[in-house]
């Protein structure tokens, strides 16, 4: 792909953001949590009243706590539960999930918005298992990535949807990426207006690098690995029927990719994989994502 | 009778380490239903024992090759393989297209290893068909279908085919390519015909091997799972030996070309694998 220079997808990325009157919001319950996160001494009790403030964040991290991705030994029913074994450093990464669905929630645009939460938890869960078979060690850290990473895609749906109606028109039936589309049309991508709402929402660091570089690995600047993670479990889910219902058009040989070259040298055992067999049991995740994410999103 | 998950996966895990191919959890119901016929047959009422007798009875050896006619008799039909044939339209045909313009060589040479009763390599022809008038005019087409059975082959010559075999085909594609001869007995058109050409081959036959050259692309589905793994070896360097420098080699849906050759890069495309040199 030939891409202009990043300082002009920025530009374009920030004057697209600016021109959104509502611009999506985190919603303030996470702001709190966020908060009192940071602080030292905080008590999980006072996390849990926070976000029992908002019911549909309480009942939210219940459903994922319960889901396929943490499943306990036993159905978790209460917020209080669900706090103590998820342990502290989870809670943040959850509840970050649960109010960047809320802060899109209902806001259809141009697709369903549960396509883009298919592919989005696909990508986190695969995301997952290939962090825990090339041994990086922050697993949740990867899932929360691969959910994130496509943040900038949704934004356009929903609040661009003139000019995404016309990208996806523009590479129906062709071999392109949306990337390949958005740059074509707009001059930035997903990626660069990911970036820019992940910067304003505060997002940490690492965030931010895969939703800039999850289709570049190789220009990761704060977490090479982790960005090669998202990258390649974006690219199976884009070929195992989590592919935003086939919109795009993805291809591609594992061997000539980055990600895959980053993470042979991370791992060198990763590159005996039975890739195919890998491709086959991720088919069958499908049916299970798709009914974790109606189940996130059932009221 | 109902299988247990634990010896559907078992069996699963032994299919697939054996030949290749690999049953999902959606088809868990079919595999159930063909694994019952074979364990009617031996007499037995446990997928456990029926998975000893595969993997340690005197007559595992034997029992599997049953085993695997069973699972893919009555699995062909036209426009069979749905992600392969529209990765083919979206993207490798027009590629092959492109690189072979470039060359000057306006022919496309296809070849169908395995035929079995043709569906799939009137499939390409009726695909091809379609371009005629766009992407393919005035190229030559040549497809070839080969088989060891000479009773397929003389199904496949003669092109009529059952309600079963063109189940999967579209209204489109059943009008404006067959003729129902008698009432759910369908012919083919000539023009189909006229472009495939079967004939007996042996894989396993060396000196005949050598001889199929230059093709584009190369389809064999379901096939190698009835050898073993050093035949499988060298049957796919035929194919290897045997396909252009851009050409493209396919295996069945479910199949796995995994520890059986590593020369060709796997390209994924959605729903698929397709392999390259």
């Amino acid at each position: 792909m030939n891409r202009p220079n990043k300082a002009m997808r920025m530009q374009k990325a920030e004057k697209m953001i600016t021109q959104v009157i509502n611009l999506p919001t985190i919603p303030e319950t996470m702001m709190r949590v966020t908060h009192l996160l940071d602080e030292p001494d905080v008590e999980l009790d006072e996390v849990a009243e926070v976000i029992l403030t908002d019911q549909v964040m309480a009942s939210r991290v219940i459903k994922i706590v319960n889901s396929p991705m943490f499943r306990p030994m036993h159905e978790i029913k209460s917020l209080k539960r669900a706090l103590i074994y998820l342990g502290f450093r989870r809670i943040r990464e959850i509840a970050l999930t649960c109010s960047i669905i809320k802060t899109f929630e209902g806001q259809d645009g141009v697709f369903d918005v549960r396509t883009f939460w298919e592919h989005s938890f696909g990508v986190g869960i695969v995301s997952k298992i290939i962090a825990q078979r090339v041994r990086y060690p922050e697993t949740e850290k990867a899932y929360i990535c691969g959910i994130v990473h496509d943040i900038g895609e949704v934004f356009l749906s929903t609040c661009h949807a003139e000019e995404f109606r016309k990208i996806v028109a523009l590479i129906k039936d062709t071999c392109h990426s949306f990337a390949e589309g958005e740059l074509f049309m707009l001059g930035t991508t997903h990626c660069e207006l990911g970036l820019c709402l992940a910067k304003k929402w505060n997002f940490p660091l690492e965030y931010c690098d895969v939703i800039e570089n999850h289709h570049f690995p190789q220009e990761a600047t704060f977490d090479p690995m982790l960005v090669a993670i998202v990258n390649l479990a974006d690219l199976f889910c884009s070929v195992r029927n989590l592919d935003y219902d086939n919109r795009e058009w993805v291809s591609f040989n594992l061997a000539e990719e980055k990600s895959w070259e980053i993470l042979r040298k991370f791992s060198p055992d990763f590159s005996t994989m039975d890739v195919e067999r890998f491709c086959f049991e991720l088919d069958e995740k499908v049916v299970e994502i798709e009914e974790m994410v109606r189940g996130i999103f059932e009221k | 009778m109902k299988i247990s998950d634990s010896n559907f996966e078992i069996l699963r895990d032994f299919i697939y380490n054996f030949c290749g191919i690999y049953f999902q959890t959606g088809r868990k119901y079919f595999l159930e239903s063909r694994l019952a016929r074979r364990m009617e047959v031996r007499g037995l009422k446990d997928y456990g024992d029926y998975y000893k007798l595969l993997r340690n009875g005197a007559e595992g050896p034997v029992e599997i090759k049953q085993l695997l006619i069973e699972i893919t008799t009555n699995e062909t039909c036209f426009f069979r393989n749905t992600q392969q044939i529209a990765a083919l339209e979206r993207q490798f045909l027009p590629e092959l297209v492109e690189t072979k313009k470039k060359i000057g060589f306006k022919k496309l040479r296809i070849w169908s290893a395995g035929s079995s009763s043709g569906e799939e390599a009137y499939t390409f022809a009726m695909i091809l068909l379609e371009k005629r008038a766009t992407l393919l005019k005035d190229w030559i087409i040549e497809i070839v279908g080969t088989d060891i059975s000479d009773k397929v082959l003389a199904q496949a010559k003669e092109g009529i085919y059952n309600n079963y075999s063109v189940r999967n085909m579209s209204e489109f594609y059943r009008k404006k390519y067959f003729k129902e001869v008698t009432a759910g007995s369908f012919a083919i058109a000539p023009e189909v015909k006229k472009l495939v050409n079967f004939s007996s081959l042996n894989l396993f036959e060396d000196s005949r091997m050598v001889f199929m050259k230059s093709f584009d692309i190369i389809i064999c589905s379901n096939v190698l799972i009835y050898f073993d793994a050093p035949a499988k070896a060298k049957i796919v360097q035929h194919y290897y030996n045997n396909l252009q420098p851009y050409g493209l080699f396919f295996l069945g849906q479910s199949e796995s070309l995994h520890s059986v050759n590593d020369k060709f890069k796997t390209i994924h495309f959605p729903g698929g694998f397709a392999y390259k040199k």
